[in-house]
């Protein structure tokens, strides 16, 4: 079974590509753009690591971290801040994310910062 | 004995001989006038007179006194005087006498009756006492006090001139200004102060500063401050406050204030000063928005243009399609050119604004430069980029930030310089400092350029025509260096390559601004 990884991002151009390159990749990838729905699917479909944007309208994704970590079921699951914001590192260490990515990212190093953060996740596991 | 004697008069008795003897010997004047004959004849003078006076006694002897007065008859002591001798009375004046050598002198003047038994007088006697120095010293001392008094006339009105100046000054100031006693009791406010918070002079004056309003001003912290000055005569400047104002609304407000003096007369008196700095704070939220904004919007199509660009390139390599491979390598090198331009334009703005945030932290020196050799060394292979030198200690500064000025100092080496020449990273250390020195074979720069270059768009046509890509990479990083209380400076000769080097402290706090 494939590794789920779930992107969310309000601007389509980047999630689109984000999917994209994460499908040549060999990943399962759940794409949402709303981010008022993210929090619903991301209990419905339960992914292995969520990768989301900071400014959305709507709700912002350091609010959906810090209500999805709020649940002791999810502290184990990946959760990395993917922004343009000059403060967006901050920002994603005081909600709980696991880590930051600036865009623009490059694609090997978001491709090599999503598997040291599976591949920590899964030895955890056992 | 005898000449004495021969020259008084017979009084017929040597008692009286004796008292005459005495008046003789005194140092005072002393006349006898006979009240009997018309004009009040001198019947007698004593060697005193004659001196005081310079006449001789057989000038005095027979005249009435006044011939002492000279032209000078206009004295209202005379008027006394005549009176006296009229009802028979004693009397002290002041009058001016002449010297025989014309000499002015001040005589303080007694006359006194003698009467007969009968109580009818007979003669009078007038003792002289010379006191020209006294008065002058008086006359000299009045107008010595004429002219302290038409002095302190003088500064007074120059005080109130200037006090009417200062007043103009403060009342044409655009910030509101009170003056509070130690009791933090407003003794005065300006004409700002009472308009903008919308104040009665008559209302404030006397009152508690923190009691007017409703209290608005009472702010533990201001309190804290402003009981503070005087102890200790602690001034304090720029304390910002944002508070409700019930007559203005919210207020962002910058608070100035010192202990005012004035030489003997007070020392425990505040002076306040408030300046209303709520537009200029909007206008810094705007444009802090507006950087904020721009960033993000150009970081977005080009995040989608980076992604879409590398996967192609991925897939392609992938299938072993060579067809584009030129083209993938110039569009990657122009997106790395973009994103930089974007990185460091947005970092002027930034710096511009003093919004530029640096975390200091202690890290290994050598591995700062190590990493940006290394994406140096990956983005472009064919350059040889050598290290030479130590410098295996612990420095405090913003790593990002000092990798942003190694890797911006090594791309300049790299694009500058032709490929088969190699590039030289030097690391010392210095007294207290640390140095690196990038080197490279290039076009060189001309010696007018040499402080330009560092500049913020210093005329960027001229610049970028000689050094295209130069960009303000250049400018951001003497920013960044200045930030660390470093210098960045470049030695080069044209054609013959540059040494761009910089310094920074090993501790920031050591080296105070
Ligand atoms: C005893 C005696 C001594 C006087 N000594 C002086 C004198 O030293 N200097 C002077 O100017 N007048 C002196 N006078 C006053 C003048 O003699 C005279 O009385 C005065 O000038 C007023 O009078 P007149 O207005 O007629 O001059 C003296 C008067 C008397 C009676």
């Amino acid at each position: 079974m494939a590794i789920k990884i779930m992107i969310c991002d309000d601007e389509i151009d980047i999630l689109d590509v984000t999917q994209m390159i994460l499908e040549d990749a060999g990943f399962e990838v759940i794409a949402v753009s709303d981010s008022l729905n993210a929090e619903q699917i991301f209990l419905n479909e339960m992914p292995d690591l969520l990768l989301i944007d900071l400014w959305m309208p709507g709700i912002s994704g350091d609010r959906i971290i810090s209500s999805l970590k709020s649940n002791v079921a999810h502290t184990n699951i990946p959760m990395i801040v993917l922004s343009a914001s000059d403060t967006g590192k901050q920002t994603a260490m005081s909600c709980g994310a696991e880590d930051f990515i600036p865009k623009p990212y490059d694609i090997d190093n978001l491709l090599d910062i999503l598997n040291s953060h599976l591949i920590e996740k899964s030895n955890s596991k056992y | 004995m005898e000449d004495f004697l021969v020259n008084l008069p017979d009084f017929g008795n040597a008692d009286l001989r004796l008292f005459a003897a005495a008046l003789h010997a005194s140092s005072n004047g002393v006349v006898i006038t006979d009240h009997n004959q018309p004009d009040e004849p001198i019947i007698y003078c004593n060697n005193a007179f004659e001196n005081l006076t310079g006449y001789t006694k057989k000038e005095i002897i027979g005249h009435n006194c006044r011939f002492l007065q000279g032209e000078d008859r206009n004295q209202k002591s005379r008027n006394l005087l005549r009176a006296a001798i009229k009802d028979g009375e004693h009397c002290t004046v002041l009058l001016r006498n002449y010297k025989k050598d014309g000499k002015m002198l001040w005589n303080e003047l007694m006359i006194s009756p003698i009467k007969n038994p009968q109580g009818i007088v007979t003669h009078f006697i007038g003792i002289q006492n010379d006191v020209t120095k006294r008065v002058n010293a008086e006359n000299e001392l009045v107008e010595e006090r004429e002219l302290l008094d038409e002095q302190v006339r003088e500064r007074t009105h120059n005080l109130e001139e200037s006090e009417s100046y200062l007043s103009a000054i403060v009342e044409t100031i655009r910030e509101s200004l009170i003056v509070l006693d130690s009791e933090l009791k407003i003794l005065s406010a300006n004409e700002n102060f009472c308009s903008f918070f919308r104040e009665r002079y008559q209302d404030i004056i006397g009152e508690n500063l923190f009691k007017i309003g409703n209290g608005q001003w009472d702010i533990p912290e201001l309190r804290q401050l402003l009981l503070n000055i005087l102890p200790h005569n602690n001034p304090f400047e720029g304390f910002e406050m944002e508070n409700e104002f019930a007559s203005i609304g919210r207020k962002m407000l910058i608070l100035n204030a010192r202990q005012m003096t004035l030489k003997g007369k007070y020392q425990d008196r505040i002076l306040l000063a408030i300046e209303d700095i709520t537009e200029r704070k909007a206008i810094e939220y705007r444009k802090e928005d507006f950087i904020n904004i721009a960033s993000h919007e150009m970081k977005t199509p080009l995040t989608s243009i980076k992604g879409n660009f590398q996967l192609l390139e991925k897939i392609a390599k992938r299938n072993n399609d060579t067809t584009y491979l030129k083209g993938f390598a110039t569009a990657g090198k122009s997106i790395g050119r973009l994103e930089r331009l974007i990185h460091d334009l947005l970092d002027v703005a930034r710096m511009q604004s003093g919004k530029i945030q640096f975390n200091f932290e202690p890290f290994s020196f050598r591995k700062l430069i190590e990493d940006a050799v290394n994406v140096l060394e990956q983005s472009s292979p064919e350059h040889k980029i050598s290290m030479t030198g130590i410098a295996d200690i612990t420095v405090e500064g913003d790593f990002g930030r000092l990798e942003q000025v190694m890797i911006n100092l090594l791309s300049n080496a790299v694009k500058y310089s032709p490929v088969e020449k190699g590039i030289n990273v030097h690391l010392s250390m210095l007294s207290g400092y640390c140095k690196v020195s990038v080197t490279d074979s290039g076009v060189g720069i001309h010696k007018r350029d040499h402080k330009r270059i560092f500049e913020r768009f210093y005329r960027a046509d001229e610049i970028s025509e000689r050094f295209p890509g130069v960009g303000v990479g250049l400018y951001v990083c003497s920013q960044i260096i200045k930030e660390h209380k470093g210098t960045l400076w470049v030695e080069s000769e044209e054609d013959k390559g540059s040494v761009f080097s910089f310094t920074i402290p090993l501790k920031q706090n050591q080296y105070g601004n």
